[in-house]
C-alpha cells in the first residue's frame, strides 16, 4: 500500500521536473548562503586563534605592555632573580619582502631557539633535535614556509630582503617552517631570532610579548608574577585576549550571520511555494485517495517524506555550494575584520563536520516548516470537498485571513521585543525578521483589498482585457499573494540597507569632513617601540613649523594603555584652536572644557566607547601607569565613527605626566591663508622617509569613504544574494501560476487571443505584481532602515546617527521590484505563449 | 419528396463553408507512431449541422481542433471559407479563429476569472473595442436565454447547464460563420442536456450558422444534416438528413 501511494504521488513530481528543481534551489541557495557566512565567518575570526596557539603552543598566559612595550631585562629578571620557569620572549610585527615585484606583507616573529620545548609551538615541532639553532648562530638568517617560497621562486640559501621602518634588510632563509596542520598560517609567517627581530623592527632592548605556560594547578605561580611585573605591565590569560577579540566582533558577526538568515528565510518561502504547487496540483490525486481510504495521516506523511527527500538532496546540495562560496566570501570578511578590528594573516577557509551538521539540520530544518502548512493544508479537508475548486479558493480567503491575524501577533511581538530587550543585538535583528515576516504574511490580505479597489476603478474602463490581469493576481492569491510577499522582503531588505548605508555614509562623510580641520596630514606610522622613533618625530615636527606657508600644527599618537585587565586604544592630541573644531560632542558643553582637558586628569571618550562600556560624562576611568594607577575624568563624549569598539582621547600634555613619549602617528599642518598649498606639500614631502605618507585633506576624505564603501562590501554582496533567491521565488512562483493557468490560456488561445496579447497579458499581471510588492516594500524598507539604525547598529556598535532619506533609493527598489518580476515571468509568458491551444486545452 | 429534391439541389448551389483535401494527422509518443487520421476528406456547406460520432479517442476533438486552426494536420488540407488552414501562420490563424470560429466546450471553459457578461464581450473586445452596442448586445443575448439576473455573476456560481447556456452565448456573440461544438452535453443530465441541444440547434440553425458538433449523444442524431462516424481513421457517413 505504501510503496503504491508514493509511486502515484512521486509519478506526479517526475512530471513536473522544473517544481523540484526549484523547490531544491530554494533549500540549496537558502542553506549555501547561510553554511558560506558561518564558514567564512568562523574561518576569519579563529585565524587569530589559530596563528596565537601555533605560535605560541601551549602557552596559557602572555606578559604585555602598552605599546611602549617590554623592556627586554624584565625577562632576565623574571628568569633569573624570581625563578620562574617556562617562559618564552616573543618580538613580532611586520615587514614587506621585496623578493619579488609583488609586494608580499609578512608577520615577522621573532623567537628564542633555546626555549623548553614544553611550549610545543608548531614552529617548535620540526626542531627538536636542535636544528633550529642555526639560526641563532647564524645572524639575519629566516624560517618561511616551503609553499611560498616556491610561489617567490626561492630556495633555502637565497636571500630575502625586506623593508621595516628602519630600512632594507637582507635576510636568508635556512630552512623550511615545520609542514604540519599550521601550514596554512605560516603562509606569510617569516620566523628569525629575537636579536635579528629587534634589529629589523629597531626594538632593540625591548620584547613585544613574554608567552608563560602555566598550569591549572600553578596559581602560586601566577601570584609571584604579578608581584614581580612593573605596574604597567599586564599578565593576562591567552584565552581572555583571544575571548575579548571574537567579543569585538560579536555585534559584526551577528549581522552578517543575520544576513545569512535573510537568504534563507527567503529560500524557505521559495521551498513553501514549491511545495504548495505540488500539493495543490495533486488536491484531486489526494482527493481520489481519501475516497479510497488513505488516511490523512498518511496523506502527511505521504508529503513530509517527499519533503524530506528534497531537503536531503537540496541541504546536501547547498553545503557543498557553502564551501565555494564560503571561499569566496572568505576575503570579503577578512578585509572588513582586518579593516575595523584587528589583523587577519590568512585566509583559509576551515571546515568542520559542527558547521556542516549544523548547516544540515537547518536545511532539514528550515524545509519541514515551510512545507507543514500544505502538508497540513492537503490532509485537512473531507475527501469530496477537496475535490471542489471553490472550496479551495475559499479555503485560501480563510488562510490569508488567518495570515493577517498571524501577521497583527507577530508585528506586535516584533515591536515589543524591541522595547523589552535593552541593548541586545540578537532580539534586536530577531525582531526585525518577526516584523518582516508579520508583513509577509499582511502581503496576501493587503494585495486582494488593493486588488479589489483596481478592480473597482477599472470597473468604469469598458475593456475587459485591462480586468484580466487584475482579476488573475486576486483570483489565484494563495500563489501571487506568496510570489509578491517574497519579492516585497527581498526589495524591503534592499531598500532598508540602502536607506540605511545612506544615511551612515552621509553621516560618515559630514564627521569626516568636520574632523579634518587641516590642510594636509603627515602619517608617521612605524613600530612605535623602537627606540628612535619618537626623537626622528619630534625633529621633524620641529622641521614641519619652520616651513613657509605654515601656520600651525596638531598632532595625534594612536596607541594602547591598560585600562584594569585590558588594553584600551587611546588617542593623544595635541589640539590647536582649529582642530578643536574637529570634535562633534554629543551634549553641549561649557566654554572651560578644553582648559580642563589639556590640563586635569581628564578624557574624553568616543559614543562607541562609551557604549560599550557603559560610561558617562562624570564617570573615571582608571589607567595604568609605572606610578601604579591612575584616574582620569571623563568630562566629553564625542562622535566618532573610525571604529565600532570606540577609544579614549586624551591631552597630550596629560598623557606625558605618566607614559613614555612614542613619538606621533600624525600630524596635522595648517597652513597659512593664502599660502601655496601644493608648493607646501612638495615641501613636506622633501622632509619625510620613505614609508612616511603627506595627505591633503581631499585625499583623505576620498581614501576614508573608499574604506567605508568597502566595509559594506560583504553586507551587499549578501544583500544581492538574498535578493538572488527572491528572484528565483518569484520566478518559482510565476511559472507555478502559468502551469495552472494553462487550461484556461489555451481557452483564450482558442478564442482568438493571439501569442503576443498572452505574453502581454501575463507581463501586465507580472509588472503589476512586482508593483504592489515594490509599493510594500517602501514601508516595510522605511521600518527596516529606522530600525537598523536607531535599533540593530546603536545596540551593535553604539553608533547614532541621522535618517537620512534618499528618494532615489525608494526609486530604484520599486524598479527592483518591477523588472525582477518582469523579468521573472518573461520565461512563463513565452512558455505559454508558445504551447499549442490544442495541447493547452487538454490541459487538466 | 419535392421539398427533398429542392433541398439537395440548395445544398448544391451553397458553397462549402468547410472544405478538407486528404487529410492526415499522426503523433509520436513514447518513440511509436499513432494515426489518427489518414486519408480523410469532407465538405461541408454553409449552414450545415454536422455530427461527429466515435469512441473516446476516436479523434472528434482533434478533428475540431483541425478545422478552428488550433492543431495543423500531418499532411493534407483544410479550406473553411476558401482560406486554406495550412498556409497560415500561427497569428493568420489565431485572427481567423477570432473572427470566425465558435467554439463551445464539454467543460464549459468559461473564463473563472471574468463574470458572464465580461465572459461575453472579450470575444468581441479581441475585435474591437467595446461599445456600448456591444454591452446592448450582451444584455439581450442573456436575456434571450433567460440568464439576464446572472450578468454579474462569476461561472463558478452558476450550474453547468447555465454555464452551457452562457458557453453557447459566447461562441455566438461575435457573430462566427463556424460553431465548433465538442461534446456540449458530456457534462450535463439527459433534461439539461436535451435543453442545451435544442438551444444550439435553434441559436445555431435559425441564423444560418454552420455547426460541427462532436458527441457521443444519439439524441442529437435526428436534427443533424448528416451524421459521420469516426472508424479506423476515416469519417464514414451514417445518416443523411438533407
Amino acid at each position: 500500500m505504501r510503496r503504491l501511494l508514493k509511486k502515484a504521488s512521486r509519478n506526479f513530481l517526475y512530471l513536473h521536473p522544473w517544481q523540484l528543481v526549484l523547490a531544491i534551489l530554494g533549500i540549496t541557495l537558502g542553506v549555501a548562503v547561510v553554511v558560506s557566512i558561518d564558514l567564512a565567518l568562523e574561518s576569519s575570526l579563529n585565524a587569530f586563534k589559530q596563528t596565537t596557539q601555533a605560535l605560541s603552543g601551549k602557552a596559557s598566559y602572555r606578559i604585555i605592555a602598552s605599546d611602549g612595550g617590554l623592556d627586554e631585562k624584565l625577562y632576565t629578571r623574571l628568569r633569573v632573580i624570581h625563578g620562574i620557569q617556562n617562559l618564552s620572549p616573543v618580538v613580532n610585527g611586520y615587514v614587506d619582502s621585496t623578493a619579488t615585484t609583488t609586494n608580499n606583507t609578512f608577520r615577522l616573529y621573532g623567537i628564542d631557539p633555546l626555549i623548553e620545548n614544553s611550549f610545543q609551538s608548531a614552529w617548535q615541532q620540526q626542531y627538536e633535535d636542535g636544528d633550529s639553532l642555526s639560526i641563532m648562530t647564524e645572524p639575519n638568517t629566516v624560517l618561511i614556509s616551503r609553499q611560498t617560497a616556491q610561489k617567490m621562486q626561492l630556495q633555502i640559501g637565497d636571500p630575502f630582503p625586506v623593508t621595516t621602518d628602519t630600512g632594507l634588510h637582507v635576510l636568508k632563509i635556512i630552512d623550511w617552517l615545520p609542514e604540519n596542520d599550521a601550514g596554512e598560517l605560516f603562509k606569510h609567517l617569516i620566523i628569525t631570532d629575537i636579536a635579528t627581530a629587534q634589529e629589523i623592527l629597531g626594538l632593540v632592548g625591548k620584547l613585544s610579548a613574554i608567552d608563560v605556560l602555566i598550569t591549572d594547578v600553578q596559581t602560586a605561580k601566577i601570584q609571584r608574577i604579578r608581584e614581580a611585573l612593573p605596574a604597567d605591565v599586564l599578565l593576562m590569560p591567552l584565552n581572555n585576549q583571544i575571548e575579548s577579540l571574537r567579543h569585538m566582533t560579536q555585534a559584526f558577526s551577528i549581522n552578517l550571520t543575520a544576513l545569512g538568515m535573510l537568504s534563507l528565510l527567503v529560500g524557505m518561502f521559495l521551498i513553501y511555494n514549491s511545495m504548495t504547487f505540488l500539493v495543490l496540483q495533486r488536491r484531486r490525486l489526494i482527493g481520489s485517495l481519501r475516497s479510497i481510504g488513505v488516511t490523512r495521516q498518511q496523506i502527511f506523511r505521504l508529503i513530509i517524506g517527499e519533503a524530506l527527500l528534497l531537503a536531503l538532496i537540496g541541504t546536501v546540495l547547498g553545503i557543498v555550494l557553502g564551501i565555494i562560496l564560503g571561499k569566496n566570501l572568505l576575503p570579503l570578511i577578512s578585509g572588513t575584520i582586518n579593516a575595523i578590528y584587528y589583523p587577519v594573516d590568512h585566509s583559509a577557509l576551515i571546515v568542520t563536520p559542527v558547521q556542516i551538521a549544523t548547516g544540515f539540520l537547518m536545511g532539514i530544518a528550515a524545509t519541514l516548516l515551510a512545507v507543514l502548512a500544505p502538508a497540513w493544508e492537503a490532509t485537512r479537508q473531507s475527501p469530496h470537498r477537496v475535490l471542489i475548486r471553490s472550496e479551495l479558493e475559499s479555503g485560501v480567503r480563510r488562510l490569508i485571513q488567518s495570515a493577517a491575524m498571524l501577521a497583527v501577533l507577530f508585528i506586535i511581538a516584533g515591536l515589543s521585543l524591541i522595547m523589552l530587550t535593552g541593548n541586545n543585538v540578537t532580539l534586536g535583528l530577531i525582531s526585525i525578521f518577526l516584523m518582516l515576516l508579520g508583513f509577509a504574511l499582511l502581503t496576501p490580505l493587503l494585495t486582494f483589498v488593493l486588488m479589489t479597489m483596481l478592480e473597482g476603478g477599472l470597473s468604469r474602463s469598458s475593456s475587459v482585457l485591462a480586468r484580466i490581469p487584475v482579476r488573475m493576481v486576486k483570483s489565484e492569491i494563495s500563489r501571487t499573494g506568496c510570489a509578491i510577499a517574497t519579492l516585497m522582503i527581498a526589495v524591503a531588505a534592499a531598500i532598508g540597507m540602502d536607506l540605511m548605508i545612506g544615511s551612515f555614509r552621509m553621516t560618515v562623510s559630514e564627521w569626516v569632513q568636520a574632523s579634518l580641520q587641516a590642510d594636509m596630514y603627515v602619517n608617521l606610522s612605524g613600530n612605535m617601540q623602537a627606540a628612535n622613533k619618537s626623537a626622528a618625530d619630534h625633529l621633524l615636527k620641529q622641521k614641519l613649523a619652520q616651513l613657509d606657508g605654515v601656520e600651525m600644527l596638531s598632532s595625534v599618537l594612536r596607541t594602547r594603555l591598560i585600562r584594569g585587565d585590558t588594553p584600551s586604544k587611546i588617542s593623544v592630541f595635541e589640539i590647536n584652536t582649529r582642530s578643536r573644531q574637529g570634535f562633534i560632542f554629543k551634549r553641549s558643553l561649557n566654554s572651560e572644557v578644553w582648559e580642563t582637558f589639556n590640563r586635569q586628569n581628564s578624557v574624553f571618550v568616543t559614543e562607541p566607547y562609551a557604549y560599550h562600556q557603559g560610561i558617562e560624562i562624570g564617570d573615571s576611568i582608571k589607567l595604568r601607569t609605572a606610578q601604579g594607577e591612575q584616574s582620569f575624568k571623563v568630562i566629553a563624549i564625542y562622535a566618532d565613527y573610525s571604529g565600532d569598539q570606540g577609544h579614549i582621547a586624551m591631552s597630550r600634555n596629560i598623557y606625558q605626566r605618566y607614559w613614555p613619549d612614542l613619538g606621533y602617528s600624525g600630524i596635522g599642518v595648517y597652513a597659512e591663508q593664502g599660502s601655496n598649498v601644493v608648493q607646501l606639500e612638495a615641501d613636506i614631502k622633501q622632509l619625510l622617509k620613505p614609508y612616511q605618507t603627506v595627505r591633503s585633506e581631499q585625499v583623505i576624505y576620498k581614501v576614508s569613504m573608499q574604506m567605508f564603501e568597502h566595509t559594506f562590501k560583504i553586507t551587499e554582496t549578501l544583500r544581492w544574494l538574498a535578493a538572488i533567491i527572491a528572484f528565483v521565488g518569484v520566478f518559482s512562483a510565476l511559472m507555478a501560476i502559468q502551469f495552472e493557468r494553462t487550461r484556461q490560456l489555451g481557452i483564450l488561445r482558442a478564442m482568438g487571443m493571439t501569442p503576443g496579447q498572452l505574453s502581454r497579458l501575463i507581463s501586465i499581471e507580472t509588472g503589476l505584481m512586482g508593483l504592489i510588492a515594490g509599493l510594500f516594500a517602501i514601508p516595510v524598507g522605511f521600518i527596516m532602515a529606522y530600525l537598523l539604525i536607531f535599533v540593530v547598529y546603536l545596540r551593535s556598535f553604539g553608533w547614532t546617527m541621522a535618517f537620512h532619506f534618499d528618494l532615489s533609493v525608494i526609486f530604484q527598489g520599486l524598479l527592483l521590484a518591477i523588472i525582477s518580476a518582469l523579468l521573472a515571468g518573461v520565461l512563463p509568458a513565452l512558455k505559454m505563449a508558445h504551447t499549442k491551444p490544442a495541447d493547452a486545452l487538454r490541459a487538466e | 419528396m419535392l421539398y427533398k429534391l429542392q433541398t439537395i439541389f440548395l445544398n448544391m448551389i451553397k458553397k462549402p463553408a468547410i472544405e478538407i483535401f486528404q487529410l492526415s494527422k499522426d503523433y509520436l509518443e513514447s518513440g511509436q507512431q499513432h494515426v489518427i487520421f489518414k486519408d480523410l476528406t469532407l465538405s461541408v456547406t454553409e449552414g450545415e449541422f454536422i455530427v461527429l460520432l466515435g469512441r473516446s479517442g476516436s479523434g472528434k476533438s482533434t478533428l475540431l481542433n483541425l478545422i478552428s486552426g488550433l492543431d495543423q494536420p500531418s499532411v493534407g488540407d483544410i479550406l473553411v471559407n476558401d482560406i486554406n488552414l495550412c498556409g497560415l501562420t500561427e497569428q493568420q490563424r489565431t485572427l481567423f479563429r477570432r473572427h470566425h470560429i465558435g467554439f463551445v466546450f464539454q467543460a464549459y471553459n468559461l473564463i473563472p476569472t471574468l463574470t458572464v457578461a465580461e465572459n461575453l464581450l472579450l470575444p468581441l473586445e479581441l475585435i474591437n473595442p467595446v461599445s456600448s452596442n456591444d454591452k446592448n448586445k450582451v444584455v439581450e443575448l442573456l436575456t434571450q436565454l433567460g440568464l439576464a439576473n446572472r450578468l454579474d455573476s462569476y461561472p463558478d456560481r452558476l450550474s453547468g447547464g447555465e454555464q452551457q447556456r452562457i458557453a453557447i452565448a459566447r461562441a455566438l456573440v461575435h457573430n462566427p460563420d463556424i460553431i465548433l461544438a465538442d461534446e456540449p452535453t458530456g457534462n450535463l443530465d439527459i433534461d439539461t442536456g436535451k435543453q442545451v441541444l435544442e438551444l444550439l440547434d435553434n441559436m445555431v440553425r435559425n441564423v444560418g450558422k454552420t455547426l460541427i458538433m462532436a458527441t457521443h449523444s444519439e439524441e442529437v442524431i435526428g436534427k443533424a444534416d448528416r451524421v459521420f462516424a469516426i472508424n479506423n481513421q476515416s469519417l464514414k457517413l451514417v445518416a443523411d438528413n438533407r
